[in-house]
């Protein structure tokens, strides 16, 4: 590992150049939704056909924000999308079907489908993986058949047609969007006449849903609904709620689409229940995975060009429903990263978004020695401690009636054979799993209820026995994201702010890899770090918490002896600091740095004593012995 | 009374449909980690051919070739297409059965148009028979009776075999599995084959009953998903408790309210959901993976 961290570092970038790129991006997507009715004119398309491209190239951005950004697939999202556009409709036929508005309608619309998709997310979004795209599935289908049944308010399958023109009341003008431009003939790129306000008032939204879209992905919210994209289980335990963010995901997710279906119904006139179907559905997966997931305009490039296609095939060939399938297979086993990501492929490095401003000086105070300011413990009581704790799997019990207790600032060794319980005990400590029976007590408060995110904010961190790590960021990213999650707590609905100002977190994440002795791979990506600095990153993070209690599983596992001795050394100094708990079957190191050790057996303890205690007591030696685990206790 | 009697007659057939479906499903996910959207082609193919075959040969010879065509199918597409997708993440996986689904819907459309078919059903079965106070097609109960046993003989493949042990197994802990030395690749050929015959028998059996479009497979595809996920992703018992408590509960209503019957399935899986997120019989380790 001889990366020179200074090669690597990114120049530091100032304020001002942010504020001119984003204004440049601003600029040039102008610019292309501009020139783009009159480039599709000399390809056979209309100006109807480029304002439609426009309008769900809306559904697809926000489609893309799940798949491409969340990492969650939805094959529901047609509910959105048709549900918008008959929200819209019933509210203009309904309540204002003289003066329609359009503003209105689109308003109520999209804050519907807002409400339906936080909803529809709270029952889904905590099942996620494989089991969420069949549900958002699934609750289209409901809403399907809602709609399809619902014939008084939907019409049915003939759906709702002409509907009132609405106009856009801009000051004191209500504006006809259906009004066509003045006439220029620009030769073959059509007629500037051609065009509706429309195009310009979808134009419009579209060009402002890119950029908020792109500084979400650039925004703090954004980083850290990667970091859960990339490594969930990581993420839960530095302190971010996964579900929260999946939720606050889906619910712009939905409201965007819905925006885009209710601009389509009011600008088409009509809607019909195709609007809530399958096919609807699929098409955003196409759309999305043809132009390119993880990319901002991919989403629109995939719905232009698919649209467009269809537009010019449609009507010569039967086979185009064939075609569009085959493209969609094709890009999924050929081109995974769409059309806009294979055009723009260049090795995604590991952003290193950050520059490191910070040198910490040694007069600072530590960031990571602040004492946390809730519950302070008062006399000699015990920082943590279980209660007849037990953990069923069926009808095996991994861990059985452990009491157990650890004083504050002591570091603890847990010990056992294979299979004594000992991660299982770790994870009921973290509250990665819930206990079946029994309680513990975290600075004398019952926390056997609360999950592993919230004790990560009361101090308790850990890390895992295989490294647990964000592999395509930085080192020092990877620190940084458990710094943030503790200064921000489990969910910040933070779109717009980009996480690198805050200094906070900076310090603490130099800091925590200032322990780990890992300051000079800072700047390299994770995934490449060698076994043993893995091991360590995974420990930093969990420092990075600033934690009061470090919970290490096997942290030395699969080391050189020098690296284990080395982190050993790491592993002792940080116990000055916080109360450590250690499994580890390197006993030389075991009885080398605990001030106790906890023998655990079949899931109960076994014996609890110094490690002379231990070593000398007879029943570990025949669990061990009479184990398979004899070279163990041979140091 | 007669009334709710044949509605639980109807209920128990449409059951079946779902159970078939739902059972190859969650096979296929327990060995395969993969929610297989293409299940639905596996059903039309099966119904296309058992068509042609009906038509040209004989009803019994559309029975066997259906399964058989189905299975050659889903070999082809495990080792050409899907084999490469086994260690991407289940997302793609996702994407590209859903594109074969579309893929196939589009090419069973070309050759067969979209209209509705249906073929004619033997003489000896276009009868109805007589169970208890009423009167019930005599073909229906035939293919009750054949999903049954037919049910029954992938019960005992699942607990009696070396390949149903590593189903079990793979649902619980995949990668285990392959520590251990499963074969799973094979398995995973076997299994994914099987669940595809079944369909196509199924769907070949059915069509007589509900006809056959090129949307029809996909049409069945989302309740069986719906029965998986009220029973227990990966549970062959929940999906028979899923298949039966769906196909009933959809029957029932449409005799009690029938534009309701489609959306009263939904809700009860929501209900599920709310109650119990891992389904009636489905295992919680399964839906945190």
């Amino acid at each position: 590992m001889s990366v020179d961290a200074a090669s690597s570092t990114p120049p530091a970038r100032a304020r001002g150049t942010l504020l001119w790129s984003d204004a440049r991006f601003a600029l040039l997507t102008a610019l292309g939704i501009a020139l783009f009715p009159f480039l599709l004119h000399p390809l056979g398309g209309y100006s109807t056909l480029a304002t439609q491209i426009a309008i769900v190239s809306i559904a697809s951005i926000g489609f893309n924000l799940l798949l491409g950004y969340a990492g969650i697939l939805s094959y529901g999202h047609a509910m959105f999308y048709g549900g918008g556009g008959y929200i819209a409709a019933i509210l203009i036929l309904r309540t204002m079907p003289t003066h329609p508005n359009l503003w209105l309608a689109v308003l109520v619309a999209t804050l519907a489908t807002t409400i339906l998709a936080m909803l529809v997310g709270a029952l889904t979004v905590r099942l996620y993986g494989i089991y969420f795209a069949l549900l958002t599935l699934a609750f289209a289908q409901m809403i399907y058949f809602i709609v399809e049944q619902a014939k008084e308010w939907t019409n049915g399958d003939d759906g709702l047609q002409d509907l009132p023109n609405a106009t856009l009341p801009l000051g004191t003008a209500n504006v006809d969007l259906t009004t066509h431009l003045p006439s220029l003939n620009l030769g073959p790129f059509g007629n500037l006449a051609d065009l509706q306000l429309w195009y310009i008032f979808a134009g419009v939204v579209l060009l402002v849903v890119l950029v908020l879209f792109r500084t979400l992905t650039r925004s703090q919210f954004g980083e850290v609904l990667g970091a859960i994209r990339e490594n969930e289980q990581r993420s839960v335990l530095i302190g971010f709620s996964a579900s929260a963010y999946r939720l606050a995901a889906f619910a712009i997710s939905g409201a965007l689409t819905g925006l885009s279906g209710a601009m389509r119904a009011l600008f088409d006139g009509s809607v019909a229940v195709d609007a809530v179907g399958i096919d609807r559905s699929g098409s955003f997966v196409i759309y999305t995975i043809v132009g390119g997931v993880q990319t901002i305009f991919g989403p629109v490039a995939g719905t232009a060009l698919i649209m467009w296609l269809e537009n010019v095939l449609s009507a010569k060939t039967p086979l185009w429903r064939l075609i569009e399938g085959l493209i969609f297979v094709g890009m999924i086993v050929f081109f995974k990263r769409g059309v806009i990501g294979t055009i723009l492929k260049q090795e995604q490095k590991p952003r290193a978004l950050f520059a490191r401003s910070l040198r910490l000086s040694p007069e600072e105070p530590d960031p990571l020695l602040k004492p946390v300011a809730e519950g302070h413990r008062s006399g000699p009581l015990s920082i943590i401690e279980t209660f007849k704790l037990g953990k069923l799997f069926g009808k095996f019990a991994a861990v059985r009636d452990v009491d157990f207790k650890v004083d504050p600032g002591e570091l603890r060794a847990v010990i056992g054979p294979n299979g004594a319980g000992k991660t299982t005990f770790f994870n009921l400590l973290s509250g990665t799993t819930a206990p079946t029976s029994g309680t513990i007590n975290y600075k004398g408060r019952d926390v056997s209820g609360i999950s592993g995110t919230s004790r990560v904010h009361l101090g308790i961190a850990k890390a895992f026995q295989t490294a647990s790590i964000y592999s395509d960021q930085t080192v020092l990213q990877n620190c940084r994201l458990a710094a943030l999650a503790r200064v921000q707590g489990p969910f910040a609905l933070q779109v717009f702010r980009r996480s690198l100002r805050l200094a906070d977190v900076d310090a603490v994440a130099e800091r925590a890899l200032d322990r780990l002795e890992l300051t000079g791979v800072a700047d390299v990506r994770a995934g490449d770090l060698s076994h043993g600095d893995k091991k360590r990153l995974d420990i930093a993070i969990a420092l990075a918490t600033q934690p009061q209690i470090l919970l290490l599983d096997e942290p030395v596992a699969g080391m050189s002896k020098d690296e284990a001795r080395k982190t050993e050394g790491l592993i002792r100094r940080l116990s000055t600091e916080m109360t450590v708990l250690v499994i580890e079957h390197d006993m030389e190191m075991v009885m080398g740095i605990s001030d106790s050790i906890t023998v655990l057996h079949q899931g109960t303890v076994l014996a609890t004593g110094t490690p002379a205690e231990i070593r000398d007591n007879p029943r570990v030696q025949e669990a061990y012995l009479g184990g398979h685990s004899e070279a163990e206790l041979a140091h | 009374m007669e009334a709710v009697f044949q509605a639980m007659l109807g209920g128990l057939v449409l059951g079946l449909i779902y159970i078939a479906i739902a059972v190859g499903l969650t096979i296929i996910f327990g060995t395969l980690r993969l929610v297989n959207f293409a299940h639905g082609a596996f059903y039309a193919i099966g119904a296309y051919v058992g068509l042609v075959i009906a038509q040209h040969i004989g009803l019994v010879w559309a029975f066997v070739a259906a399964p058989i065509a189905v299975t050659v199918f889903a070999v082809l597409l495990d080792r050409l297409v899907l084999r490469s997708f086994y260690d991407k993440e289940p997302t793609s996986q996702l994407l590209v059965t859903f594109g074969i689904a579309l893929v196939v819907e589009e090419t069973l459309r070309l050759i067969f148009g979209s209209t509705t078919q249906q073929y004619v059903m033997p003489l000896a079965l276009q009868g109805s028979a007589t169970i208890g106070p009423i009167e019930y097609p005599a073909y229906r109960l035939f293919f009750a009776g054949g999903v049954i046993v037919m049910l029954v003989l992938v019960w005992l493949f699942i607990e009696r075999t070396n390949y149903g042990l590593i189903v079990r197994a793979g649902v619980r802990d995949r990668i285990m599995v392959q520590l251990l030395g499963g074969n799973i690749r094979r398995a995973s050929t076997v299994v994914f084959a099987l669940g595809g015959a079944i369909a196509g028998l199924v769907g070949a059996a059915a069509t007589p009953i509900y006809g056959i479009d090129p949307g029809t497979g996909f049409a069945f595809l989302v309740p069986s998903f719906v029965v998986v996920v009220v029973g227990g992703l990966g549970s062959f018992w929940g999906a028979v408790l899923g298949g039966l408590l769906i196909g009933e509960l959809q029957s029932l209503t449409n005799l009690a309210y029938a534009p309701a019957s489609n959306v009263v399935i939904y809700l009860c899986m929501a209900l599920v959901l709310l109650l119990r997120p891992q389904g009636l019989l489905g295992e919680s380790e399964v839906i945190k993976q």
